[in-house]
């Protein structure tokens, strides 16, 4: 359990729920945020945002009927107003067969993932690594945001769980660009102090420059190198779709009705390590079920997906501990700790092996086409390039890609022996941090459809 | 909460603000879901805070507390003033100019027979559970029902004296019927993909949609699309059903035309536009049936209020008229820069985020006749219904939708079923080739909950009404 002020406050505030409800069986998740973003545009900025929120899910379970509220009225009476709905909910349900039974106790794992300094961070920090990342980049509009973050978990039930989690985040973003040309980059860590925003902003400008004059390319399947950024969120995007339990009991994941079998090339290997202190760790899931290194793929063979206690009852697997918070559990478990097994190649090396091909550094608005068969569409963006002869060359207009996630990684050519923790979270609604460790891959398969815009604004 | 956004107001000015606004919100949403026959998901969520934005010089501060209390009103706004001098800090000594606005003592409420919050939960699980039966077929493996209410209180308050308060409220539902054999997965969902349809209004609006009459026919057709043979690739006439015309309403005409994303401010995330301020009056957009308006006036759109986020009036305006872009959804300081009048388009999500620019009510305003009438004109080509994928470029021109059905159209009649759709275009073109708009007997309201913008995200609740059109040499095809 974490000693840091605010995972006892979200602890002392579960605990406070717990007797408001006075239930024989209930079960309460505390998340608390204090957050800052501040977002820049045309080297100002120009959206900061600073949120202060607690929010308290209630979920009571009487005869076998479920009921479960939310509420960030945190004093006795918006708890008491919030059992009340929970009983309400509960009243109203039929009896809930596929209900588990809460969670027994269990001693969750020691983490780190919670840095004093990045807590401590106020607005005016915040706003200079903006600054900093801005008047690095004085020759190009920059476009993106710094931001940090304190947040902590607490679960807490009549089967006598009571664990608390606090953890910080920081992440920089950036994109420099001008009318005709733009570049990518990014950095996240729970240590702000490993961030370099102006080194993250020299990445974007150095990026940048080489895109002018953008060429076009016919559409094809070719040989392609993708960094960590763009591989990071294809990744996410099938995990998503493709490994989570429910998908595979429903028949809707690629890896439905192949688990054992070899899917993808024999060195890619995935797992998703919610203990990894070079990720975001978390010693626990939001049933307060404990976290694990968990193989999904082992040298190309499909292993497993993650569960939760629901999907484990179902599918007569243990709960891997992946529950989402209560309002997100009708999308099942998801692994959002994914780690894919570095190789042993440099970025230039992996050029070298693509030979003839594409270089992509980032995907904008990917959509998934066909879940079952793993094929994705969306856009390459700021940073797309040819290579040719083994080495990156001309810049090439946004592509629009729909390619086959499965037959991207199983037909590679090389994996970089970097790997990167890439942001997945867009932080929308609470704040829980996501990211992903991948290295470059160059792939034989990569499919483009054709060209869109350019790069630039 | 009125004198709580007062009180945040007043604490703001004091702390340094040259301008400041409040907004104190509540907030419940509860939704019900059933799947396979059994109760799925009961939620019922409430969140309730105060966000407070101040321009201090040449830079905006935005922060929050869930607090709603007199102490929680003075800390965000202390928070707010404090962060806008920060970002300030090193920004050139420029100004902010908002376009002026008469600030209103006034107050909105949706019109509501039976707000649906208070509609007890037995039976909106009776209802999804009813619903739910009605998609049972021998090849559908996954029956799915769900409904959602919303109500939210917005108090406003702004250091110019406007005192807004509305109460929002919502609700919406739909089915989806997944199928599934030998390892092929299709699935079909009324009245459309994204969780269904929601609007304004009361709970008369989940009865009206008949989510029980629709499953059967649901159901079918999913089970028939295990059988169909995938549309073949071919740039040919296409008509596109009313629910998808929406999502391409939103997705290239709606997105693009945010004046936030023409002057660069949206770059970093959900992208720019190909649309340059200095387009409105000039550039041709699409056809000259083309008509694009927003309307935040609209009955039980979802973007339908009394004022924005910012304290303006809802004004019906136009946005493409003949084909011709004649003007740009707004805020009052984008409004300013490119003298494009009155605004009214700046909206957040609930009270922990800082408003921007969004979509309201964003329609294709109807044409003529029916969809038979559309149909009977098409010598050879294919009528898409349903989207089932989306994706589109950082400026709105390369788009990939992928449908949920397809069929053949021959001599003006529908044929054939066709599965795995996808059709492709680049926005101008693809708006240029329109050449039939559906008439008003056809025309509907469609509303969308998951309209995702901004850093730190927020989700927008934005209705589209839309008929059925036809472009001609659209590239259709399957994924491959």
């Amino acid at each position: 359990m974490s000693s840091e002020p605010l995972a006892q406050h979200a602890l002392e505030l579960a605990d406070r729920a717990l007797r408001v409800a006075e239930a024989d069986e209930a079960d309460v998740l505390v998340h608390a945020e204090r957050s800052g973003l501040a977002r820049f545009a045309c080297s100002r900025v120009h959206q900061p945002t600073l949120i202060a929120d607690e929010a308290v899910s209630i979920r009571v379970v009487r005869d076998g009927r479920v009921g479960t509220v939310s509420t960030n009225r945190t004093d006795d009476d918006g708890l008491r107003e919030a059992v009340r709905r929970a009983e309400a909910a509960a009243a109203g349900a039929p009896p809930d067969h596929a209900f588990p039974g809460l969670p027994q106790p269990s001693k969750p794992p020691s983490v780190k993932g919670f840095d004093e300094e990045t807590a401590a961070l106020a607005p005016q920090d915040q706003a200079e690594g903006a600054w900093t990342a801005i008047e690095a980049a004085p020759e190009l509009g920059l476009y993106g945001y710094f931001t940090s973050a304190v947040s902590a978990t607490a679960v807490a039930s009549t089967t006598g769980i009571a664990v608390s989690h606090a953890a910080t985040d920081a992440t920089v973003l950036a994109i420099a660009a001008s009318e005709r040309e733009s570049g990518y980059a990014e950095a996240t860590s729970w240590r702000a102090g490993e961030l370099d925003p102006a080194e993250v902003a020299r990445e974007a400008v150095e990026k940048a420059r080489r895109t002018r004059d953008a060429e076009e390319v016919e559409p094809g399947t070719f040989r392609a190198v993708l960094e960590p950024y763009a591989f990071a969120e294809l990744l996410w995007y099938f995990a998503a779709t493709s490994l989570g339990a429910l998908a595979l009991l429903e028949g809707r994941s690629y890896f439905s009705g192949r688990l054992g079998e070899p899917l993808f090339h024999p060195s890619f290997s995935l797992a998703d390590d919610g203990l990894d202190p070079a990720g975001f760790p978390r010693p626990f899931d939001f049933e307060g079920v404990p976290k694990q290194r968990l193989a999904l793929v082992e040298e190309g063979v499909a292993r497993d997906v993650v569960w939760d206690r629901r999907t484990g009852k179902r599918g007569g697997h243990d709960s891997t501990g992946h529950a989402l918070p209560p309002a997100a559990q009708a999308a099942g478990p998801l692994p959002l700790n994914l780690s894919v097994a570095p190789g042993e190649r440099s970025v230039e090396e992996l050029a070298q092996a693509v030979g003839e091909g594409i270089h992509v550094t980032r995907l904008h608005y990917l959509g998934v086409v066909d879940p079952r068969e793993g094929i994705i569409t969306g856009m390459t963006r700021d940073g797309t390039f040819r290579i040719e002869d083994g080495r990156v060359t001309a810049p090439l207009l946004n592509l629009r890609f729909t390619t086959s996630f499965p037959a991207l990684v199983e037909r590679l050519l090389g994996l970089g022996r970097e790997v990167k923790l890439t942001n997945l979270s867009d932080f929308y609604d609470e704040r829980m941090p996501h990211a992903a460790l991948v290295p470059a891959i160059a792939t034989e398969a990569l499919t483009i459809d054709g060209p869109g815009s350019s790069p630039g604004l | 909460m009125r004198d709580l956004a007062d009180l945040a107001v007043e604490a703001a000015v004091a702390a340094g603000a040259a301008y400041a606004d409040a907004r104190a919100v509540s907030r419940r949403v509860q939704r019900v879901a059933t799947k396979n026959g059994d109760v799925d998901t009961i939620s019922d969520g409430e969140t309730e805070g105060i966000g407070v934005r101040a321009l201090v010089g040449s830079a905006w501060g935005f922060a929050c507390d869930r607090r709603l209390s007199a102490e929680g009103a003075r800390e965000a706004a202390i928070r707010a003033v404090a962060f806008a001098q920060a970002s300030g800090a090193h920004s050139p000594r420029r100004s902010i100019e908002l376009l002026p606005v008469q600030p209103e003592v006034a107050e909105y409420a949706s019109p509501v027979v039976r707000d649906p919050i208070d509609v007890p939960l037995d039976e909106k699980i009776a209802l999804c559970l009813r619903a739910d039966e009605t998609l049972r077929h021998a090849d559908v493996r996954i029956t799915s029902a769900s409904t959602r209410a919303q109500r939210e209180r917005r108090a406003f308050s702004s250091s110019e004296g406007a005192r807004i308060y509305q109460e929002l409220v919502e609700c919406g539902g739909g089915i989806d019927a997944l199928a599934e054999r030998d390892g092929r997965v299709q699935i079909r969902s009324f009245p459309s993909t994204h969780g269904g349809s929601s609007a304004q209004g009361g709970w008369e609006y989940v009865e009206e949609l008949g989510l029980e009459r629709e499953g059967p026919r649901v159901a079918e057709e999913a089970a028939a699309l295990l059988r169909a043979d995938p549309c073949p690739p071919a740039v040919t006439t296409v008509v596109l059903d009313a629910e998808q015309m929406a999502l391409q309403v939103h997705e290239s005409v709606g997105h693009p035309t945010e004046l936030d994303r023409v002057l660069g401010t949206e770059a970093s995330y959900a992208g720019t536009s190909f649309l340059r301020p200095d387009d409105v009056g000039r550039l041709s957009y699409g056809s000259e049936l083309m008509n694009i308006t927003a309307d935040p006036t609209t009955p039980n759109g979802l973007g339908t209020f009394g004022f924005d986020d910012e304290g303006v009036p809802a004004e019906r305006r136009p946005v493409v008229v003949g084909g011709i872009l004649t003007g740009f959804l707004t805020s009052r300081e984008t409004a300013v820069a490119t003298g494009d009048g009155a605004g009214g388009s700046m909206r957040a999500e609930g009270w922990s985020r800082m408003p921007l620019v969004r979509m309201t009510n964003l329609h294709l305003e109807p044409g003529a006749g029916t969809l038979e009438d559309l149909l009977a004109d098409v010598d050879e080509g294919v009528y898409l219904e349903t989207n089932r994928s989306w994706s589109i470029d950082d400026k709105r021109l390369n788009f990939q939708f992928g449908m949920q059905v397809a069929r053949e159209i021959r001599r003006g009649r529908l044929g054939r079923l066709l599965r795995d759709a996808i059709y492709t275009g680049i926005t101008p073109e693809f708006w240029g080739s329109l050449e039939a708009v559906a008439g008003r007997e056809e025309w509907r309201v469609y509303g969308l909950t998951n309209c995702g913008k901004g850093q730190p995200g927020q989700h927008a609740h934005v209705s589209h009404g839309a008929a059925p059109a036809r472009f001609r040499g659209v590239r259709v095809g399957v994924p491959s």
